[in-house]
């Protein structure tokens, strides 16, 4: 197995607060890492500067050995990071295809004037996105929904729609934070089962979350932050064992 | 969709021979010249989802540009009219800049003071513009010389304007302004970069307001700068919005009733602003989604 993505000394302040600090992290190819720690410990802040919607102060970061320090999120995108929301993200007023439609946005093979002018390469090009795009849909069944406005699906549906959507740019690394949040015990299950699919498919997977069932069932490594810093990193059995994580986690009477 | 344009190309043809006095035949000028304006804005505004309020001033370019390279440098008017039009769009990639890092209500003031500004250099720079001395005795495209003639002529270049644009909202083009209307981290998110497509937007709806321009010297015969003033932004953000902005059909609505509406009121004196300014107000109170949500609203009732 290969590193696919690494990060060295990633720090970022938001004025004086420092949200990350010095965190290091290698993510290999084809496995699944879970990122867990209390609230406030600087998660979304890492995944942020890892997915590019922030760039980090100081430290390296580099995927699949290119350099994505200063690099724009949507170029990284372009070399197949690809991530969801904790606070979801989806295009309310479009439909829930049409969200996945524009997932696609990098996989046109379309000349410009194709665009304007809609003849047979334009017809196979909708006909391939949207029969891709169903196939997405039904994968995190959705499917029955895809005529009706993203904004009236219930949360988890929204959640789930969010993964199928980032699916359809074709993600190496597939970052996702808190996809369990708000979902029930039976759509904490399914999304589960995606997950592994997803995984199975040969897509590297870096999870943000608090569920600790989802974690310990999907993850084979679990990295641990607090304060913006690494606490411990490990399998998921050494990370349960751990009594820093469990009183980081708990408090410390418990440990 | 093919029967529907059709339709309405017809209704084009037809129009003029209902409505013959030269006084009204003016007016099809300037509601084909406002029905390209609407278009031009809607693309920025209603795909984009981009606050725009410079639009006079690519109108302004457009007409300034062409006039004067007939007038002063003796140019053919269609190879002005092209240089006006990649002037106005050039123009537009500059305003796209400042939308690069503005957005909502601040990227709305930074747009009207382009328009401003523009309108304050028409007046000013007098050794190109003649102020607001204004310019006399500018002739119609050649060949267009009369009101019916110069109609079909901007009424046919927005018919063919709608279907590129129609086909270009409907193309992942479309898929794209819309994702960046509703969520640029999330656009981003899938490899869509806002600030290029926004220049795209911007330039593009630029270009058009330009090409309207082209035709509205030759209209009227003299350009003066109150033409342009950056209330004329407003006119179009109305017929936009009355009509139903992100939708190809609304703004063409829009543009057509705040034409014909004033002047049927006009015995009520200089009431154009008065009328497109309730009507926004009006159309952002009860119908967010203007003459064409209240449209699919019937239809549906039936």
């Amino acid at each position: 197995m290969s590193v696919l993505l690494q990060a060295q000394g990633l720090s970022k302040r938001f004025g004086g607060v420092r949200a990350v600090r010095g965190i290091s992290l290698a993510v290999q190819e084809h496995s699944v890492l879970a990122l867990i720690g209390p609230n406030g410990a600087g998660k979304s802040t890492l995944l942020n500067l890892l997915s590019g919607v922030h760039q980090p102060d100081s430290g390296l970061l580099e995927f699949d050995g290119r350099d994505l320090v200063g690099m724009p999120a949507h170029r990284r995108v372009r070399l197949g990071v690809a991530r969801t929301f904790q606070k979801i993200r989806l295009f309310r007023q479009l439909t829930v295809l049409e969200n996945v439609v524009a997932g696609f946005h990098l996989r046109h093979a379309l000349a410009p004037w194709q665009y304007v002018i809609h003849g047979a390469a334009f017809r196979r090009d909708a006909a391939r996105c949207r029969s891709e795009a169903m196939e997405l849909l039904s994968f995190v069944g959705l499917a029955a929904r895809a005529g009706e406005r993203a904004g009236a699906l219930s949360y988890g549906q929204q959640r789930l729609l969010e993964i199928a959507r980032s699916m359809a740019t074709r993600p190496r690394l597939f970052m996702l934070d808190e996809p369990a949040a708000g979902l029930n015990g039976a759509e904490v299950e399914f999304l589960l089962r995606r997950l592994e699919d997803i995984a199975r498919r040969g897509v590297t997977l870096l999870v943000v979350e608090h569920n600790m069932d989802l974690v310990m069932n999907v993850a084979q490594r679990v990295y641990v932050m607090q304060y913006g810093e690494q606490l411990f990193e490990g399998t998921p059995r050494e990370v349960q064992a751990n009594p820093r994580v469990i009183e980081a986690y708990l408090g410390g009477e418990f440990a | 969709m093919k029967l529907r344009m059709g339709a309405a190309v017809l209704v084009v043809a037809l129009l003029p021979l209902v409505l013959q006095t030269p006084y009204w035949r003016g007016i099809l000028v300037l509601c084909a010249m406002n029905v390209l304006l609407a278009l031009s804005l809607n693309l920025v505004l209603g795909y984009a989802g981009q606050l725009n309020l410079g639009q006079s001033a690519f109108f302004a370019i457009g007409a300034y540009v062409s006039a004067l390279l007939v007038k002063n440098a003796g140019w053919n008017f269609w190879l002005a009219a092209a240089a006006a039009v990649a002037a106005a769009g050039a123009l537009g990639l500059v305003l796209a800049a400042f939308a690069a890092r503005l957005r909502g209500h601040y990227l709305a003031i930074a747009s009207l003071g382009f328009a401003v500004i523009t309108y304050q250099v028409l007046v000013n720079w007098e050794s190109v513009t003649e102020g607001v001395r204004g310019i006399y005795g500018i002739l119609p495209p050649p060949g267009f010389g009369s009101q019916l003639a110069l109609f079909y002529l901007v009424a046919g270049i927005a018919v063919v304007v709608y279907a590129v644009l129609d086909n270009l909202v409907r193309s992942p083009v479309g898929d794209t302004l819309r994702a960046i209307r509703e969520d640029e981290v999330s656009a981003a998110s899938l490899g869509i970069g806002a600030a290029k497509w926004k220049a795209f937007a911007f330039g593009v709806g630029a270009a058009i307001a330009g090409l309207a321009g082209c035709f509205y010297p030759g209209f009227v015969g003299t350009l003066v700068p109150d033409a342009f003033n950056f209330v004329e932004s407003f006119s179009m953000l109305a017929m936009v919005v009355v009509g139903g902005m992100g939708t190809m059909a609304g703004p063409v609505a829009g543009a057509i009733l705040l034409t014909f509406l004033p002047e049927l009121l006009r015995g009520v004196g200089e009431v154009r602003l008065i009328v497109y300014g309730l009507a926004l107000t009006l159309a952002v109170l009860f119908l967010p989604g203007g003459i064409v949500q209240a449209w699919t609203a019937l239809r549906r009732a039936r």
